[in-house]
């Protein structure tokens, strides 16, 4: 509720912000201080120092002057990264003066007084049970811990939906991996002939063939986490800008990069051995080249 | 009157420790009818001058002139069409396309001089007989040995009447035997009417020319 | 003997590889068919839902998204005076609680409890049983208990159950109030895991046991004539401080908002599997083209012109993107099931909204985009083919 406020009091605020800067009044450092988002100060274009005021509405109700104690960057949420985060923090007797008429916040009969509380434990696995606890003692509060997603959790939900894609991506991958291994293995038809011709083994052969799979493999692999590494800065910068916000959307974790490389790499031995065994296995001289 | 003629043709080759010269100043022509050709060792420049006379090369210096027409002044487009109606092309291996029937490859020159289907098939069937292969029309060159494969590509070759037929080391990839073959199958072409200019090692082929010149070092010595 | 017939003797010829890249560009392509599916299926789907209750006009009493409630200060004597408006055809107030409901004294679950003044034709189908009646003289709290629910419970039309409202921010809870079954129901706009009832307004009153219920939510059917635009600025000239949301609006905002991250990788996905066809299929053709350099150069030197030789390419090209484009929508279509399954296990969402939603214009785009695709896949093969040179090439054949 008190959030909903705020909200509508940005009109209000940059206006208030026009008014003091308009009236060249001087720094008030006996005016509580309150802290600005990065994106609310470049708007309204208020700087460290500025008197801004607050009102409830953009008629001027309930206003309270303050003074911009610091810029902040808000913690970036994941469910919100589209929102502007035109954001204030403030004392909470600052707020109540604008938005709460007159109404004392010890009395249990006024208004709600805050609508979230934010509560850390000193053992943060009691998480689930004082939640739990704390919802049964008091109807009409629900209490969340905020801890490991649970499965039903949306980033669980699309954490999966992201493997699925992965799953796909691969696969269509290990058919163009196959499609070149087997214009590799054309290409070098006439040679494999020549070399069982002159009595090289089969199994000589096929371990050349894994060897080498396995070299391009692991090149392949390096090459694809290097690049994972080069596309997860061009993609975070690119969004940050776009949503002006300090979320981090991709990030390759050594864990991410290790499950790259062992899905790519029997893959990639896997396709040089398929692509070449009809060679090794079929007749000599059919192998010839016409 | 010359089908083709060469005047002091010139083809330098760039490299890094300098130009070579394939060809060095050759003059050469090839008259209605006629049956040249040309002998040298590995490397003295007689593909090159196939490639030139055969309009699929530009000489550094020099003309090559081709039913009187300077070829150099010729667009693209221009040289392509002379290739496909005035020329015919056969190669030391073959390049028939393998996924291509016999017959269809000899079609193929055809189609692109937008013979009608019922012209073509029938001057296909016509020159598979004439090489002696009536019976592999539908046959891939897979299914082919060596000197049927070149027999396909000669009459290929000779699928939009050509008034040259250019032939570069025809019989290199056959047997002696194969190659008389082809030698013979030669002199029926040239007898036709058919101007030939061949590039070749086998004694046995040049022999059966009218007129035997002899390459080295980039010019003809004879 | 056309470019595409030696394309197609071509891509024969070299049928694994062809086989192998048809696969590849059919498993990618129904990667990006789904993406252009999910790029306006949500936003369709959801339009739909909206649609489908037959309101085209929402009302409520905050800001922002219309999914934060306020009370509506006189909500029933607005809804007077909105239906007055020529604009207007229809106008029904919705009011929603958490409240538990209790089958038997042991038995009981927490339910979304909605109140509506809509007595027939709601956003819901009757699966067993009637609509709530239109006087409630005769039943002072009927109830419409979805499936799930009442299959939990074991509830049917006819049975009676108890239901107990827990208001929020108000710490005591309301005594219970004696209900009826009179319908089983599927709910358009539950979510998955939510167990909704509906009643009448008259008796939601009851069961919070106030004297009269203001909604924070109303509905609003336009007229034909004059449409959801005319009928939300009639609305916001009688009432400026409430906001009047056309089922458009409501959709663009959810576009802006809510479904950002969907636009998101919808673009980005789309975006790398149309570069992934590409690279598939320039390597595949490039490579082919660098196998044939000879006989390429043998057609140039037989007189086939450039043209036709680029031509046979872009139809090579065409041939292993098309096939793998076709093959790609029925296997986009399976994937896009499976991946709407998917997506659906989101808390919070209605059961009827889904991610992946058939479009003809996402069938058009797909072909647009892989035509494209197959031209600049082909475009570098044919440039190497232009510049061949033809006695150069026929002389590393021969040495080679």
């Amino acid at each position: 509720m008190i959030r909903r406020w705020l909200q509508g009091t940005a009109i209000a605020f940059v206006a208030g912000v026009a008014l003091a800067h308009a009236g060249d009044s001087p720094v008030d450092t006996q005016a509580p201080g309150v802290l600005l988002s990065r994106q609310l100060a470049a708007r309204a274009r208020v700087s460290i120092g500025d008197s801004v005021t607050f009102a409830s509405d953009p008629e001027g109700t309930r206003t309270v002057t303050l003074r911009v104690a610091g810029i902040y960057e808000p913690t970036p949420d994941p469910m919100r990264f589209t929102a502007q985060r035109l954001e204030a923090h403030m004392h909470l007797p600052d707020l109540l003066a604008v938005v709460a008429d007159g109404a004392d916040p010890a009395d249990p009969a006024a208004r709600e007084a805050v609508d979230t509380i934010n509560v850390k434990l000193t053992d943060p696995g009691d998480a689930g049970r004082f939640a739990a606890e704390l919802t049964a003692r008091a109807p009409g509060v629900a209490a969340t811990p905020t801890g490991r997603a649970r499965d039903d959790d949306p980033f669980a939900v699309l954490d999966r939906f992201h493997l699925a894609i992965s799953a796909v991506t691969v696969i269509g991958a290990t058919a163009f991996l196959l499609a070149l291994m087997v214009i590799r293995a054309e290409e070098r038809r006439d040679t494999v002939a020549i070399l069982r011709l002159i009595g090289i083994s089969r199994r000589s052969l096929l371990t050349a063939v894994a060897i080498e799979g396995l070299l391009i493999a692991v090149i392949g692999a390096i090459f694809g986490v290097l690049t994972a590494f080069a596309a997860e800065g061009l993609v975070n910068r690119f969004f940050q800008a776009r949503y002006d916000t300090a979320l981090v959307f991709l990030r390759v974790t050594p864990s991410i990069a290790l499950r790259s490389v062992a899905t790519a790499l029997p893959l990639g031995l896997a396709a040089g051995i398929a692509a070449s065994w009809p060679l090794l296995r079929g007749e000599i001289l059919s192998l010839f080249r016409r | 009157m010359a089908v083709v003629e060469a005047r002091r043709v010139t083809r330098l080759f760039p490299m890094a420790a300098g130009p070579v010269a394939a060809v060095r100043d050759v003059s050469l022509s090839v008259g209605d009818g006629e049956y040249v050709a040309v002998s040298g060792p590995s490397g003295c420049g007689k593909s090159t001058l196939l490639h030139l006379v055969g309009v699929v090369d530009q000489p550094t210096s020099g003309e090559i002139l081709f039913d009187a027409r300077d070829v150099a002044a010729l667009t693209e487009a221009e040289r392509s069409r002379i290739r496909l109606v005035r020329i015919g092309f056969v190669f030391q291996r073959f390049f028939l396309l393998p996924m291509l029937t016999a017959g269809e490859n000899i079609e193929l020159p055809q189609a692109e001089a937008r013979v009608p289907v019922a012209d073509r098939r029938a001057r296909t069937r016509e020159l598979l007989e004439y090489v002696g292969l009536a019976d592999r029309a539908d046959h891939l060159p897979s299914q082919l040995s060596g000197g049927e494969m070149q027999r396909v590509a000669i009459a290929r070759a000779l699928a939009n009447r050509p008034a040259l037929l250019v032939a570069d080391e025809p019989t290199g990839e056959l047997d002696e035997q194969t190659g008389e073959h082809i030698a013979d199958l030669f002199d029926r072409v040239h007898a036709d009417g058919t101007a030939i200019l061949v590039v070749t090692h086998n004694p046995v082929l040049a022999a059966r020319a009218s007129r035997r010149l002899t390459m080295k070092s980039g010019s003809l010595v004879s | 003997m056309t470019s595409l017939w030696l394309a197609w003797r071509t891509t024969k010829r070299y049928r694994v590889r062809a086989v192998l890249a048809v696969i590849g560009v059919a498993v990618i392509g129904a990667l990006l068919f789904d993406m252009l599916l999910l790029s306006r299926g949500l936003l369709a789907s959801f339009a739909d839902l909206l649609n489908s209750g037959g309101f085209d006009v929402r009302i409520v009493g905050s800001e922002g998204l219309p999914i934060v409630r306020l009370p509506i200060a006189g909500s029933t004597r607005l809804a007077a005076e909105l239906r007055a408006l020529p604009e207007v055809r229809d106008v029904v107030l919705i009011r929603i609680e958490r409240a538990t409901l209790w089958s038997n004294e042991r038995t009981s679950r927490t339910v979304t409890l909605v109140g509506t003044t809509q007595t027939s034709g709601g956003p819901y189908t009757i699966v067993r049983g009637d609509d709530l009646p239109r006087d409630s003289s005769s039943d002072r709290c009927p109830l419409l208990v979805s499936r799930r629910l009442a299959a939990s419970l074991g509830v049917e039309p006819g049975s009676s159950v108890q239901i107990s409202v827990s208001p929020e921010g108000v710490r005591s809870a309301l005594p219970p109030v004696a209900c009826r079954v009179t319908g089983v129901v599927n709910f358009f706009f539950a979510s998955t895991g939510e167990h909704s009832v509906a009643t009448t307004m008259t008796a939601l009153q009851e069961a919070l046991s106030v004297g009269a219920v203001d909604a924070d939510l109303m509905l609003v059917a336009s007229q034909p004539a004059a449409g959801p635009a005319a009928a939300v600025r009639a609305i916001q000239r009688v009432r400026p401080d409430l906001r009047a949301y056309s089922n458009e609006d409501v959709v663009a905002l959810f576009n802006q908002n809510g479904f950002a991250y969907f636009r998101q990788i919808s673009f980005v996905l789309s975006s790398l599997t149309m570069v992934f066809a590409f690279l598939l299929v320039a390597t595949l053709l490039t490579v082919s083209v660098n196998q044939r350099l000879g006989e390429i150069a043998a057609l140039r030197a037989l007189g086939i012109s450039r043209g036709r030789i680029a031509s046979i390419l872009l139809w090579e090209s065409a041939l292993l993107v098309g096939g793998g484009a076709l093959l790609a929508l029925p296997l986009g279509g399976l994937l896009a099931l499976g991946l709407d399954q998917l997506l659906r296990q989101m808390p919070g969402l209605p059961e009827r909204l889904h991610f992946f939603v058939f479009q003809w214009r996402a069938v058009a785009t797909h072909a647009a985009l892989f035509g494209v695709t197959a031209a600049a896949a082909a475009a570098y093969p044919m440039w190497l083919t232009a510049r061949l040179p033809i006695a150069a090439t026929l002389r590393r054949e021969v040495v080679g």
